[in-house]
């Protein structure tokens, strides 16, 4: 489905990956999980186009897609969904689904999508007049999911979607992606800072540091959840 | 008496060329907003527009009414233009590099008003009767123009409200990332809010003629830089809307402090306006500096 090869990129003079191979088979959930500065959101924006590759290539659908926009990859049915949510604030719950329904594609099936998204998160149809800064973090890294999902997407990055949420709040955003990959097909690679949600979700896990990919297998594999539980439990 | 009605028929003034002075500010604002650039070659375009009024008046007898969608044309083409060379290698560069390089556009285009049509003092004049409104006679062209803007600035609130373009825009100055993720193509919406914001400048600069006295020339642009950024700021820089607002708060301060000057003995007033004018400015930046209809 998506495949990045030998992707090397950096902000200004600065390298931060140097050389990463990294899958996303189709319809599954893969990971790249790694401490702060590994690169992990660098690998997400590099390959949505945010950020030019300046070596390396990005398969998607079979097609090379390397140096293409943003919009462009949008267009093809690859969405993301930033760090930090990135939300329309001061626009209401409805008005931040529409402009994710702005492509040509998406605007067609807009009613569809909009069905879709409320049966997923009902509490974005009772909120859909209220403005999107003032929902819940909760709330908010729904309506962000929703968002992305407008765009009627092949395939989703998320950057981080469990940060500043409570445990049960993580539960639920990552129930919703396994609900996303079985109900709607649709694939998806996630970055994520906590492991253990990590080695629950995912198909298949990449371990990043210092802009390398240091291991990578089935989560069972190449985390070692007695060594995880040690360093954040101390059990 | 005689007091109060100067008083009211000048700021009855102040409110027609508020409207106009608002509209000429709205481009400044849409662009900082947008591409949170500062225009400091602001007044060139006010400049350009007045001299396309006053060709269009006396070439082809075209009044400045009409002439507003020959200015439309013009400034966007000379917006997209400048946006393509100049300005697109400026998105998230330091500031200091944008405001030269606009400063640097500004004098450029003046020079070359200046090879062209000379440095000197150019007018036109264009009579259509008056109407008196007992307190003071206002010309018609004066009201034509005062219409003219509030058209046009409507005209844009419901292009930004109404319309998919509209709605990409205010999402790109909400959030430039999120609408990148939303399939927008915010190149081009910055290359189209550039196109549009310029547009509006040079229309400012056409109805402006309607109130200068004196006539116009390649250096008239420097006055409206200053007024403007007045404007921009006391309508929360950055939202055409406040600076549409601003324009009004402008022309009431500037047109009623003229009559309140005038009643100091040895104070010759019209020297004073701009002070009044920067006055207030300051007021209101130590009272609330996000500007009057400013947010957070």
């Amino acid at each position: 489905m998506l495949e990045a090869e030998n992707l090397e990129t950096g902000y200004g003079p600065m390298q931060i990956l140097w050389g990463i191979t990294i899958k996303a088979e189709k319809q599954s959930i893969t990971t790249i999980i790694g401490p702060n500065g590994a690169g992990k959101t660098t690998i997400l924006r590099a390959i949505m186009g945010m950020i030019q590759p300046w070596n390396g290539k990005i398969t998607y659908d079979g097609d090379d897609v390397t140096m293409l926009p943003p919009h462009k990859k949008v267009e093809r049915g690859l969405s993301m969904v930033l760090e930090g949510r990135h939300l329309f604030g001061g626009m209401t719950v409805k008005e931040n689904l529409i402009l994710g329904a702005y492509t040509k594609q998406a605007r067609e099936r807009l009613d569809d999508s909009l069905e879709i998204v409320y049966t997923l998160f009902p509490i974005l149809k009772e909120r859909s007049t209220q403005k999107a800064g003032t929902l819940s973090g909760g709330q908010q890294q729904m309506l962000a999911i929703a968002r992305a999902l407008m765009t009627r997407p092949k395939l989703i990055m998320l950057d981080e979607p469990s940060q500043g949420l409570a445990p049960i709040v993580v539960e639920q955003v990552m129930d919703t992606l396994k609900k996303l990959r079985e109900e709607l097909e649709i694939t998806i690679l996630l970055v994520e800072q906590n492991v253990l949600v990590s080695y629950h979700t995912a198909d298949y896990t990449y371990i990043i540091e210092n802009g390398q990919v240091v291991k990578e297998g089935e989560p069972s594999e190449c985390i070692d959840i007695q060594e995880i539980r040690k360093a954040y439990l101390g059990v | 008496m005689v007091f109060f009605e100067q008083l009211a028929g000048n700021l009855l003034y102040g409110i027609i060329l508020g409207a106009v002075y608002g509209l000429a500010t709205m481009g400044l604002s849409q662009i900082f907003g947008v591409l949170k650039i500062v225009n400091v070659g602001h007044g060139a375009f006010i400049m350009v527009g007045a001299y396309v009024a006053y060709w269009m008046f006396v070439l082809y007898s075209v009044n400045p009414i009409l002439s507003i969608p020959v200015a439309l044309v013009i400034g966007l083409a000379l917006g997209l233009g400048i946006f393509y060379i100049v300005i697109r290698r400026l998105i998230g560069a330091p500031e200091l590099a944008s405001l030269l390089a606009t400063f640097g556009i500004g004098i450029f285009i003046e020079e070359v008003a200046k090879f062209f049509w000379g440095p000197d003092h150019r007018g036109f004049s264009w009579n259509i009767g008056q109407v008196d409104f007992g307190i003071t006679l206002i010309p018609n062209t004066k009201l034509l123009a005062f219409f003219s803007s509030v058209i046009i600035a409507l005209i844009l609130y419901m292009l930004f409200q109404r319309t998919r373009i509209g709605a990409a825009i205010r999402a790109v100055v909400e959030d430039r990332e999120g609408a990148m993720v939303c399939g927008i193509d915010v190149s081009r919406i910055y290359a189209m809010s550039f196109g549009i914001g310029i547009a509006m400048t040079v229309i400012g600069g056409i109805l402006l003629t309607l109130f200068i006295p004196v006539g116009i020339n390649p250096y008239m642009g420097g006055e409206y830089t200053l007024k403007a950024f007045v404007i921009a700021v006391l309508g929360g820089l950055g939202s055409p809307w406040g600076a549409f607002i601003g324009g009004f708060i402008f022309g009431l301060l500037e047109n009623g402090s003229y009559t309140i000057l005038g009643l100091i003995p040895g104070v010759e007033p019209f020297s004073l306006t701009r002070f009044v004018a920067f006055s207030a400015l300051l007021v209101i930046l130590l009272v609330k500096p996000t500007g009057l209809m400013g947010g957070e």
